[in-house]
């Protein structure tokens, strides 16, 4: 199987990126009844200890820059405020990132043309699936209250910061768009 | 090389699983000499939360919470009460994996229709220990795709009723009793 999944991606390593970039899943989880509107502020709160699978994402600034500077943007939108230094919050965001390898079927004849026979039958691909995960919690309670998430392929994607850049900004846009209203 | 490697991984096809959604595979095995009439009382295990292999249910509380409202359902179902010194302990783990689902194509069959079948698979499982002996006294699982699932809260509190259900049905069932 490895061997087979090798073959497939070497031959489509420049398939992928147009194959897979494109589509971004965003959804989310809610606490049953939620009124968001009985909160006004929001702080960073701790991180967690789960792993992120990939070296590259670990204490990484810029990627946390750049997660952080989008939910604070998208936040502040909805009326939320970053609290200053020493307040405390009504709401505690923290976020948790993690690439994993997964496949997803190639249709080579329809989308690219590279196969030589005529029925050309479809080949498994293997790519960086990263998923950015945003939680929201409760900072009284300490509950989570909310789950965002996107998930797409980030293949190549670290290494290249404006494109990992216009894709956190899109996914945490997209996510934030699954709050609750507030009216 | 090229098309050689096309057509192997082609040859790697699948057969199911787009009717998976509401089939899911039970199982369940007790340990020898147990006799699961005798437990009556639970609880649930302090801290049990392990990795699932999907960032999107990992640390979940609407996931958490859901699964063990749905056991909670069904062993009350099952005449077990909850007790702060319980006769049996009650551990869940989820897990989720990718796979992939191969058929073999017939020699010289046409293989426009023979995709991969690619897909998210997990597994639900469900403990009962005993709480003097800390033996494992029970288990259940259930094992089904998922695609789709997670990304729809309310569909995936729906699959999680449904699965804990079918799971519970293994435990040997027993006359309610309202006393001890």
């Amino acid at each position: 199987m490895r061997l087979l999944l090798r073959f497939a991606v070497t031959i489509f390593s420049a398939a992928t990126l147009t194959g897979c970039a494109t589509s971004m899943t965003v959804s989310s989880h809610v606490e049953h009844g939620l009124d968001l509107s009985r909160y006004r502020t929001f702080d960073w709160g701790p991180a967690d200890a789960l792993p992120t699978g990939d070296a590259r994402l670990d204490q990484n600034p810029f990627f946390k820059d750049r997660v952080q500077g989008a939910v604070e943007k998208g936040l502040a939108a909805r009326g939320f405020r970053l609290v200053a230094l020493g307040e405390s919050a009504d709401l505690l965001i923290h976020y948790h990132a993690n690439i994993s390898r997964r496949v997803t079927v190639a249709h080579a004849d329809h989308a690219y043309g590279y196969c030589a026979q005529a029925d050309c039958p479809p080949a498994l691909l293997e790519y960086e699936a990263g998923t950015l995960v945003l939680d929201i919690m409760d900072a009284r309670t300490n509950e989570l209250i909310w789950r965002g998430w996107a998930q797409s392929s980030v293949q190549d994607l670290l290494d290249k910061p404006g494109e990992m850049a216009k894709t956190i900004n899109d996914g945490v846009a997209r996510m934030l768009l699954r709050l609750p209203p507030t009216l | 090389m090229r098309s050689l490697g096309i057509r192997l991984a082609g040859l790697v096809t699948l057969t199911l699983a787009l009717t998976g959604c509401a089939s899911s595979e039970v199982r369940s095995y007790t340990a020898r000499g147990v006799d699961l009439l005798q437990p009556r009382t639970y609880n649930w295990a302090r801290d049990d939360a392990r990795a699932t292999g999907d960032p999107r249910l990992d640390n979940n509380r609407f996931f958490e919470e859901h699964v063990r409202a749905a056991v909670d359902e069904q062993l009350a179902n099952k005449g077990f009460a909850k007790a702060e010194s319980p006769d049996v302990i009650v551990h869940y783990h989820a897990s989720v994996i990718q796979d992939v689902k191969n058929r073999g194509v017939e020699p010289g069959g046409d293989c426009k229709e023979c995709a991969p079948d690619v897909y998210d698979q997990a597994t639900l499982l469900i403990d009962l220990v005993d709480a003097h002996t800390d033996q494992l006294v029970w288990r259940g699982w259930a094992k089904g795709h998922i695609d789709g699932v997670v990304d729809d809260q309310q569909w995936m509190e729906r699959r999680i009723d449904e699965v804990v259900a079918r799971i519970m049905r293994e435990l040997p069932a027993r006359a309610r009793e309202a006393s001890e």
